[in-house]
Order: structure tokens, then C-alpha cells, then sequence
């Protein structure tokens, strides 16, 4: 039993570091919270989904549709942060809590309120490996995630845009002073987060109920992640997705499925009362 | 009123006065007349009411700079509480509705535990997080809290006995309303004292300047935790009028981000930087989602609420209110009154 | 005995000694300049005596008894105040309340603020010039009214000895002078005052002695002549690192003449 549950850990935690990846991004290139982060993720679950009901679309041809949705949200967000004064992680998370209320009432308007789930019979099979029984869903999860998570990673490390983004990350003004366009970056943070949570989005519906105000779990995840990890190291994004998903798991199989929900909040809640100066970590001088 | 030395300078008049609210309150007090026999029309003030309540609470916190996305949690308990007792035990509302206010202390006294170091935005996370303790409890304690079936038909708002006369508040929609808005009036006084108070002067210093503040003699975190338990108890008396006015509650209704959302949004729209601002937001913004907006848009009607705080954040950080007496959200009065 | 005694006081932070083994007596009504280059702990030496930061060694007494790792508020109650180097008003404010809220928190519990207390507000509104706005918001304030307005809510606080951090940063000649007649008359009211002040434009109007600091440690004390013709001291503020070019051009301005 114990190795079901260190499997769908794995599986859960690399796919939540999928998802922590888009908010960590844009955190730490723009000091911004953004609370509709599981609403955006949502809102692509829906666009695969009614893709996937009523066109008969197959699953991987509704990523590019959802990464046109989160990506147009995102650049408005965008706009919209970069008219905020300081306190911009206050201003940012009340804002971003604005969008996220709107969003789910755009979301209650278009799809309603029921629970739906994308289900694609083929995930619900699996195989054996050496005694260990694997769904495809598991399968597919772990894989799609940490082959995305890799592609971020060469992105960051290895191209021109990636260095850019990681010298923003860590000191913003030096990055403006040896000539890169800050803002731009800015920009670019949240597109490259909008293609990750387009990508996110319909796996989560194939593993999560969409519903309109299921993204609350996702953006406490998130943050969680973020926090845990600190921003720019992609490593200890994975180690803390990894935790997360495998004490879900663990919280599912000794308390049952109900008690699941508490995990992110305690984790989150604990690692602040232990960082109180945050992510970026900076007490005051 | 505490007055102080004449000054030379004529007084200047503010751009508009606490007085100017007047009509409306007594356009509140006489409501229940002009709506005549519309039963929904009081419902929608007396819900407005009540949700005007919240926001003052949950301002008595923001006063000191702490942004809650957590009241949920007072609410909650709060509502549990009065709910349980009266229902299991019987017990009178008229003592069931304080105990629940206190219920909402103990809780905040385990969320100071978790926050007290926090600070802004990280403050606001750790609340937000914080709603799911209660929530995931009351879900999963069956035995004690009959689970996610939640509390149905619970006894109404307390009755009134006034000799012979047995007034019964919550046979009538009237009653109720008069209940609230006493409630509502009670609590405005609360909140209007604790502003003018030295309490007020130093929680408004300490979301100003908190070193400064510490070094003029402000014990900081006393003043914090002081604000945290205030806001806790009424936002917790105001869940428990909510349970006895609905008369059902489930955890994830009153557990939701919607209880947490609504007095950071009615506050911050209507000024939290003033004593009135949040509850007059409360007042027009509700009635407008109700009777407008619900009608042309039954599914999703509440995005007002979403666009209301964006648009305020970006063009009236002070909200309408502190904007319309920009410059007279003092708390001591200066002119010469003589 | 001495009003205020620093003894070996030393601040380390991470690895570097932000202040190394500072010995230092204040007398009771003296106006004592605090002067050194940038970075050489004047404001962190203010930050270990009002309580901020802990020391990580030595000890401070006040009047006789130790005061060292005493919270800020704690310190406020023994006699100490200060100001802080950029003005920190409560902006959404009144004046009048910003003084205030420097007379109420003495340790014994009110609900309200006394109508002495804002008598005794209004007068040193008086004193620091700003009589004529007690209802202005704080924050709308000019910088140097926000700077004797910062002057008046310490002084609320009734202090034995007070601090003043950089307040003359910025000002006119004619508002230095100004500010020095202030500082005087504040003296006049038996304060103590311990003055920061990187250009020595404030403390060679009014100190009695100086005390000079450099990379955290005493390279001079006494009469500020003497200290001036230090050659220490001189050479501290002429080898002024270059990243510190614009602010060491602008003391040379300023300060120069003193040399």
C-alpha cells in the first residue's frame, strides 16, 4: 500500500510543482501575489473541458486553446499590476483577489456551478512495473510535468531571456543597470506563467473536479510551494511538490480523502510562522 | 467631545460632514414603514445589515494595517457555536449569540499563535490558509458538528419580554431588521469609541509607522493582538445573527472565502481608513448586487464585487468614503469649538 | 554620574562590526554631536540605545541603571526618544494627534487622551513652529515640517535625553540656523540632545563635544575644534570611498569649511 501512496505522491507533488512554477516565476520577477492563480488554472481546465465534451477534441489539442485563455488573462493582469503603488505584494494580492472573484462568477455564468471532471477512459488503465501497478493517468502525469518542468528549466538556464529573468529575480536594479529591460521581464514572467498554468490547467481537470471556486486549493498550493522553496531554485520547487503530494497522500490514506484540504494550509501556515520575513526572506536593516 | 485650544485659524469645513448621513439613518430607521408589505425588500436591508456588521469588525483589525482574508473563520465558529448550543442544549440566542463571540476569541487567539509575526501581504496568506483549520474540523467532526449535512432548522433571533409583551423578533421580518440594525447601530458606537480611543490613536500608529510607534512607548504586538480579538468577538456575534437568521448553516457556506471576502471588500471600497466608510459600502453595494444585478444575472452576479475592488484599489486607495472627507479621518478634533 | 554610559558596546552583523567596542558618557545637559562618514554606525549606534537591535556585546547604562536589550517602548518609558533619519509621521494623521500619540503611552492605562495632553501638544506645536495646522494630514506635510513635526511628538514623550538623526539632511542655511536656535531652546527645556549629523552642519552651531566615528569604532571625542583638526577624522571624510561620491562632494560643500 505504502508504495500506491509514495507513487501517487510522486506523481501529485511533480504535478504541483507544475503548478507552483508559473507563481514562483512571476513572484519573483515582479514582487506581485497573484490570488487568481487557481482561478486562471480552472479557467483552462474548463477551456479543454467544454472542448473536449462538445467537440469531441482530443486532450492534448485543448493545450494550445488553453494557453491562448490563460495567456490573454495573464497580460491583462499584467496591465493591471503594473498600475499599482506600493505595497505592490499587498496591493497585488488584493487586485488579484478582485480577479479571482471575478473569474469565478465568469466562470459560474459560463460553465455553472456543477462539478465536472475530463475523463479520458485510456488514463483510468494502467500497467504493471516490477510488481508496482502505475495508471496511465499517474504515468502521464508525472511525465508530462517533469518534462515541462525540464523545458523551464533548460529555458531558465540556458537561453539569453532565461538569464535575464534569473538576474531580475535577484537583484532588479543591477539587472536595470546592466541594460536589461526590467519590465519587459516582467512581461515575459507572466507569459511564460500563463503557458505553464495553460499547460497545468487540463491535467488538473483530469485528475481534480472543476468547479468555479476550486482554484482557491491550487493558488494555497502554490504559494505553499513558493514559499517553501524561496524563488529561482527549481530543485527545491520539486523537493517541496514532492512533500506536499506525498503528505497528501499519506493524510488521505490515515485520515481519509476529506481531511486531504488541510495539509497545504498547515504546511503553508507553519512555513510562515517559521519565514515571517517570507519568500525573499529580507529583514529589515 | 474632547476640545482643543483655540486656534487662530478658522476651522476648515470638511468636504462633506458625518451629517450629511443623517437622512440615511433615518431613512434605516423607517424602513420597515416604507417597505410596506415587501418582505424581500427587508431581507435584503436586514442581510445588508448584517454584512455592514462584518465589515465593521473586520476593520477594528485593519485599523492597525493587518489585512484579514480570514474572518471567515470568526464567522464560522461563531455561527457553529450559537447554532450547536441552541440547538443540542436549547439554550436562549440571548446567551448563545455571546458565547459564540467568544468562541471567535479562542479562535483568534490560536491564529494570533500562527501570525503574530507576520506582517502585510504575508499576514493576509496566513489568514487566508488559516480558515481551513475551523473548516476542514467542522466538516469532518460528524459527531459533534453533524458534518458537512451541516445545522438545519435552527430557532430564530431571541424574543424580547418586556412585561406582559412577549415580542417575538424572529416571527416577523420587521423584528429581525430591528434586531440587526440595533446590533449594527451598537457595534458603530463600539467601533467609534475604539477609534477616538487611545486604542485607536495607537493602532492607527502602528499601521503608520510601527517603529516609530514602538518607540514613542507603543507595545506593539498588545496593541495587535487587542485589535485581532475585538474584530474576532463581533465578527463572531455577527456569524452567530447570521446562523439564527438564516436558520441553516453548512461549513461551506460560512467557512467560505465569500465571508472572508465581502468586509475586506465592503472596507476597503467604502474607506478603511474611516470610522462609517465600511458599513455604507455594505449598505449600497449589496442592495445594488441584489436588486440589480441578481435579476439581470442570476448565475455570477456577484463579479460587482470582484470589479468594485479592483477599480478601487486603482483609483481610490482611500475608498469613496475617506475620499468624500479626504484630509478628516482625524480622530481628535482641533478647532475651536467654544 | 553620567546621564548615558556606553560601555565596550559592539554590533556585529553577519560578519562585519557594524560598531566595535564604543565607549562613550553622555553628561546630563550637554548637546554632544554624533559625526563620522557614511556606513561608520552613527544610526545603528541610535538603533542599539532606543532598543532596536540587541547589542552583541557591551552594555548601556542610563541614569545608573542598565538599560541594555530593553524594548523600544520599555526605553521610552526610562527617557529616551528620538527621531529617525528620514521622517517617520503617522501620514493618515492629524498633526495634532501625531504629538499625541508621543504624550498617551506612559504605562498607566487611559481610554482617551487627557485634555492636558493635547494642551501640552498644542504648545509644542508652538515650539516647533506648526501652531497654525494641528488638523493638516501628516503626510502632506513639507519635509521640514515633517521633521519638526518628528521633533515635537518626541519631545511629547517628556525625554531626559533625546536623539536626533540627520535633521538638518537637506536644509537651507537659513532653515539650519533656524533648526539650531530650536535645538537650543529644546536644551533650554533640560533635555540632553545627541545629535547625528554626517556634514556637522547642526553640530558645530550648538555641540559641546563631538564624538567621531569611523568603520564602527571612536577615532576622536572632545571639544569640537579639536575634533575637527583630528587628523583621524580628516582623513576620514576626505578618503571617503567613491561610491559614496555624490554625498561626500555635497560634505565637502557644506562641511568643508570646517577644516
Amino acid at each position: 500500500m505504502w508504495t500506491t501512496v509514495l507513487v501517487s505522491g510522486i506523481a501529485l507533488g511533480s504535478f504541483y510543482t507544475l503548478v507552483a512554477l508559473g507563481f514562483a516565476l512571476i513572484f519573483g520577477v515582479t514582487h506581485t501575489f497573484n490570488l487568481a492563480y487557481g482561478e486562471l488554472l480552472v479557467l483552462a481546465g474548463y477551456v479543454a473541458y467544454w472542448l473536449w465534451k462538445t467537440y469531441g477534441i482530443s486532450l492534448l489539442f485543448t493545450f494550445p486553446a488553453a494557453i491562448v485563455v490563460t495567456l490573454a488573462v495573464c497580460l491583462i493582469l499584467q496591465r493591471l499590476f503594473s498600475r499599482l503603488r506600493e505595497p505592490m505584494e499587498m496591493n497585488s494580492l488584493v487586485v488579484s483577489f478582485g480577479l479571482a472573484i471575478l473569474l469565478q462568477n465568469g466562470m459560474l455564468f459560463l460553465f455553472s456551478g456543477d462539478y465536472r471532471m475530463i475523463r479520458v477512459p485510456f488514463l483510468n488503465e494502467g500497467f504493471r512495473f516490477h510488481g508496482l501497478y502505475l495508471s496511465y493517468g499517474q504515468f502521464t502525469l508525472l511525465a508530462l510535468s517533469l518534462l515541462v518542468i525540464a523545458l523551464t528549466y533548460l529555458l531558465m538556464r540556458h537561453t539569453y531571456l532565461g538569464k535575464g529573468l534569473r538576474a531580475t529575480i535577484q537583484d532588479k536594479e543591477s539587472a536595470a543597470l546592466a541594460g536589461i529591460n526590467v519590465s519587459g521581464m516582467g512581461i515575459l514572467a507572466f507569459a511564460i506563467g500563463a503557458i505553464l498554468i495553460g499547460l497545468a490547467g487540463p491535467l488538473f481537470g483530469c485528475i481534480h473536479y472543476l468547479y468555479p471556486t476550486a482554484g482557491l486549493q491550487a493558488t494555497l498550493i502554490a504559494i505553499t510551494i513558493t514559499i517553501f522553496a524561496g524563488v529561482g531554485r527549481i530543485r527545491s520547487l520539486i523537493l517541496g511538490g514532492w512533500i506536499l503530494g506525498l503528505a497528501e497522500s499519506c493524510a488521505v490514506v490515515v485520515l481519509g480523502a476529506s481531511w486531504r484540504e488541510l495539509v497545504s494550509a498547515l504546511m503553508l501556515i507553519t512555513l510562515l510562522a517559521l519565514r515571517p520575513y517570507g519568500i525573499l526572506g529580507k529583514e529589515e536593516q | 467631545m474632547i476640545k482643543g485650544q483655540p486656534t487662530s485659524e478658522p476651522v476648515q469645513k470638511p468636504p462633506i460632514g458625518q451629517f450629511a448621513l443623517l437622512p440615511g439613518l433615518a431613512m434605516l430607521l423607517v424602513l420597515p414603514l416604507v417597505a410596506g408589505g415587501s418582505d424581500y425588500i427587508l431581507q435584503v436591508f436586514t442581510h445588508a445589515l448584517l454584512l455592514a456588521t462584518l465589515a465593521l469588525a473586520w476593520n477594528i483589525l485593519a485599523v492597525s494595517g493587518s489585512i484579514s482574508l480570514g474572518h471567515a473563520a470568526f464567522f464560522g465558529v461563531g455561527a457553529y457555536t450559537s447554532g450547536l448550543l441552541s440547538l443540542e442544549l436549547g439554550v436562549s440566542s440571548w446567551l448563545t449569540i455571546p458565547t459564540a463571540g467568544l468562541s471567535a476569541v479562542a479562535i483568534a487567539v490560536l491564529m494570533w499563535l500562527f501570525c503574530h509575526r507576520l506582517r502585510g501581504a504575508y499576514f493576509a496568506l496566513a489568514t487566508l490558509a488559516f480558515v481551513e483549520i475551523p473548516r476542514v474540523i467542522t466538516d469532518n467532526w460528524d459527531g459533534l458538528t453533524r458534518g458537512s449535512r451541516g445545522l438545519v432548522g435552527l430557532p430564530g433571533l431571541p424574543g424580547l419580554r418586556l412585561g406582559a409583551h412577549h415580542f417575538d423578533i424572529s416571527a416577523s421580518p420587521t423584528g429581525s431588521y430591528y434586531f440587526v440594525l440595533g446590533y449594527g447601530l451598537l457595534l458603530l458606537a463600539m467601533v467609534t469609541l475604539i477609534f477616538r480611543s487611545n486604542l485607536g490613536l495607537a493602532l492607527q500608529a502602528i499601521r503608520e509607522e510601527e517603529t516609530a510607534a514602538s518607540t514613542l512607548g507603543i507595545q506593539v504586538q498588545k496593541y495587535r493582538l487587542m485589535a485581532l480579538l475585538l474584530s474576532a468577538l463581533f465578527s463572531g456575534i455577527t456569524g452567530a445573527c447570521y446562523a439564527h437568521l438564516v436558520r441553516y448553516i453548512e461549513p461551506g457556506m460560512v467557512y467560505g472565502i465569500h465571508f472572508s471576502a465581502i468586509p475586506l471588500i465592503f472596507a476597503i471600497c467604502g474607506g478603511r481608513f474611516t470610522i462609517i466608510g465600511p458599513a455604507l459600502a455594505a449598505l449600497v453595494l449589496y442592495p445594488l448586487d441584489q436588486f440589480l444585478f441578481h435579476p439581470l444575472l442570476p448565475a455570477g452576479h456577484e463579479f460587482l464585487y470582484g470589479a468594485v475592488i479592483i477599480l478601487t484599489i486603482l483609483f481610490l486607495p482611500s475608498g469613496f468614503w475617506g475620499q468624500l472627507r479626504k484630509g478628516h479621518l482625524v480622530s481628535i478634533k482641533t478647532g475651536s469649538i467654544e | 554620574m553620567s546621564l548615558l554610559r556606553l560601555e565596550a558596546l559592539s554590533k556585529k552583523f553577519g560578519e562585519h562590526w557594524a560598531l566595535k567596542g564604543i565607549e562613550f558618557a553622555l553628561e546630563e545637559g550637554e548637546i554632544v554631536g554624533l559625526v563620522g562618514p557614511n556606513g561608520a554606525g552613527k544610526t545603528t549606534l541610535f538603533n542599539l540605545i532606543t532598543g532596536r537591535y540587541k547589542p552583541s556585546s557591551g552594555k548601556i547604562w542610563f541614569e545608573g541603571k542598565d538599560i541594555t536589550s530593553c524594548r523600544p517602548h520599555e526605553i521610552r518609558h526610562f527617557g529616551i526618544s528620538r527621531t529617525f533619519q528620514s521622517s517617520r509621521p503617522f501620514a493618515k494623521m492629524s498633526v495634532l494627534e501625531n504629538v499625541v500619540v508621543g504624550r498617551i503611552f506612559r504605562g498607566e492605562f487611559h481610554l482617551f487622551p487627557h485634555p492636558t495632553d493635547i494642551k501640552t501638544a498644542l504648545q509644542l506645536l508652538e515650539l516647533v513652529g506648526l501652531a497654525h495646522k494641528p488638523g493638516a494630514v501628516a503626510g502632506e506635510l513639507t519635509l521640514s515640517e515633517q521633521r519638526r513635526l518628528d521633533l515635537a511628538r518626541a519631545l511629547a514623550t517628556e525625554p531626559r535625553l533625546l536623539l536626533l538623526d540627520e535633521v538638518v539632511a537637506g536644509f537651507s542655511p537659513l532653515a539650519v540656523k533656524q533648526a539650531a536656535d530650536l535645538v537650543q531652546r529644546v536644551r533650554e527645556r533640560g533635555v540632553t540632545l545627541f545629535i547625528v549629523d554626517h556634514f556637522l552642519r547642526l553640530s558645530l552651531r550648538v555641540s559641546d563635544r563631538l564624538l567621531a566615528l569611523d568603520h564602527g569604532e571612536k577615532i576622536a571625542e572632545g571639544k569640537p575644534q579639536e575634533v575637527m583638526r583630528n587628523r583621524e577624522v580628516i582623513r576620514a571624510y576626505l578618503g571617503v570611498r567613491h561610491d559614496d561620491e555624490e554625498q561626500s562632494a555635497e560634505g565637502m560643500e557644506h562641511g568643508g569649511q570646517a577644516f
